[in-house]
């Protein structure tokens, strides 16, 4: 999503392959003491960056563009409800309909935005990505989710304990200031009832919301000859 | 000289990034005591003593995570005492408390970027990376007062047609998916009707320019310049490793030179500017008051 055609090129061709494997063997000769935190936390900046410049290429389409930001509104406001949050299932629902950028903006906005009211932090560009890869793989996975309820539903459960899977992953990284199976486990153990959370409240908004979302949107798509 | 907040959002945010990122990669606890007490007295001069619970909890970090490294961390030689067969060294209580020091600045840089940080500054930053981006979340956050005040309708109308019974917990919940519902056909067809008008007004046609009310004055060149200059002579301190600690299996702090004091002082020049350009601002403030 850069302006110019030539930094974008650039940016495209230095992040994966320059800059992001320099910094992953430099940084530790720098820097003799703890690395892995500030590592994690640059190389989430740069996957983010480099999904968002890969997106400015695809023509969205003012429409697809216009809802992804009601969904990403809508995804907002449901995290300010109590204990489940439809933020997920939203996300989902939005990337099987309107394609694997439209997901992954849903998703990465969302966190974001709901941030500013939920309390910003160095977890933010985290779940910005764990959220858009959500999104972007739903996405990609469109037609099977479509045809079968079944499938949805697991994606819906898998995609909430890989949420809080991922987010341990931070949680480990930041406490411990190093990463191993161990600690990892420990901070898996300690979140315990969040992923079950997550999982049934995608389950519950996904069973909820799937069919008349889908109705909704055909609906939309007659109406306006989408 | 503007108060910080006035100044133009990429040199705020490029001062409080290298503020921020310095405490991140930097393990070295002066600096981040500085760093924590410089974050604390900025957050306290927007904020007065208000929000205790937040300075509870970032102000707890470090004792939590004193407390908590120990239980996992086992290198270290001098054992204070054996809790289950596990030794409890005087240098993992360091280690974690030293982190959990790390992160309590960081919270509150963080803190106090958000607070200054509002949408519309966020758009000014945006608009340079990615003008459709910037869109989208703008749009998104007009969209959020929007469906609120949307909702609050929807549920009224509800009411007044008689569908149901109040504080009855399964029509409630029978009530507000309802709502949601309606509130969602809404929003899409709003959205649709939205994006219709904007292809006919041109939109995506050619190249766009957008206004801001933003613009660089001498002094955001400055303040730029500024930390830009102290944050590079810190990193490049701590790439030579003046001010690397080593934490296991003994605590050994680097020497006390000229340039470890020298990168101390830069760093805490840093970290003292936002709350420079505020003192400056309320001592104008109280010189005019008094005048009067």
């Amino acid at each position: 999503m850069i302006r110019s055609e030539k930094v974008r090129r650039v940016l495209r061709i230095a992040l994966p392959f320059v800059i992001m494997p320099a910094l992953v063997l430099l940084l530790p000769r720098a820097m003799q003491a703890k690395y892995y935190a500030p590592v994690t936390f640059l190389m989430t900046g740069f996957a983010l960056l480099l999904f968002l410049a890969g997106f400015e290429r695809r023509e969205l389409g003012t429409r697809r563009m216009i809802l992804v930001s009601v969904m990403t509104a809508l995804s907002v406001l449901g995290r300010m409800l109590p204990v489940i949050k439809p933020i997920t299932a939203l996300t989902v629902l939005s990337a099987m309909y309107l394609g694997p950028e439209a997901g992954f903006l849903t998703g990465a906005l969302s966190a974001v935005l709901s941030n500013f009211i939920m309390g910003q932090g160095p977890w933010t560009p985290f779940q910005m990505l764990a959220w858009g890869l959500i999104g972007l793989f739903a996405g990609l996975l469109a037609k099977p989710l479509r045809r079968s309820k079944l499938l949805l539903y697991l994606y819906g459960i898998l995609s909430g304990i890989g949420y809080s899977m991922v987010m341990d992953i931070w949680t480990t990284v930041w406490t411990y200031g190093e990463f191993s199976l161990r600690q990892y486990a420990a901070a898996v153990i300690s979140s315990m009832p969040y992923p079950v959370v997550y999982a049934v409240s995608n389950l519950i908004f996904l069973m909820l919301l799937a069919k008349p979302f889908g109705e909704k949107l055909a609906r939309i798509g007659k109406k306006y000859g989408l | 000289m503007r108060a910080f907040e006035a100044m133009n959002p990429a040199a705020v945010t490029v001062t409080l990034l290298l503020t921020a990122c310095i405490t991140i990669f930097c393990l070295e606890p002066v600096l981040l005591g500085i760093s924590l007490a410089c974050a604390i007295a900025y957050y306290l001069m927007r904020n007065g003593c208000r929000h205790a619970a937040f300075h509870i909890g970032a102000l707890g970090m470090p004792l939590l995570f004193a407390l908590l490294n120990p239980l996992w961390n086992q290198h270290g030689e001098t054992v204070l005492f054996i809790i289950n067969q596990r030794a409890i060294t005087q240098e993992a209580l360091f280690y974690g408390g030293v982190t959990g020091l790390r992160l309590a600045a960081v919270f509150y840089w963080f803190r106090n970027f958000s607070d200054l940080m509002t949408s519309e500054k966020l758009f000014y930053l945006f608009r340079g990376f990615s003008p459709k981006l910037a869109l989208i979340f703008t749009m998104a956050v007009r969209n959020l007062s929007l469906f609120r005040a949307q909702a609050k309708k929807i549920q009224t109308a509800q009411r007044a047609l008689g569908l149901y019974r109040e504080g009855h917990l399964i029509d409630d919940l029978r009530g507000g998916m309802r709502v949601f519902s309606i509130l969602l056909t809404w929003a899409l067809e709003n959205g649709i009707t939205a994006a219709n008008s904007m292809s006919a007004r041109g939109y995506g046609s050619g190249k766009r320019s957008s206004f801001t009310y933003f613009r660089w004055h001498n002094g955001d060149i400055v303040l730029l310049l500024m930390s830009l200059i102290l944050a590079a002579f810190v990193i490049d301190a701590a790439f030579r490793g003046i001010l690397t600690w080593q934490f296991y299996p003994q605590r050994i702090p680097p020497a006390v030179t000229l340039p470890y004091l020298a990168a101390l002082a830069a760093y805490t020049a840093l970290a003292m500017l936002p709350v420079i350009y505020e003192g400056k601002e309320v001592l104008t403030w109280h010189c005019l008051r008094r005048s009067i």
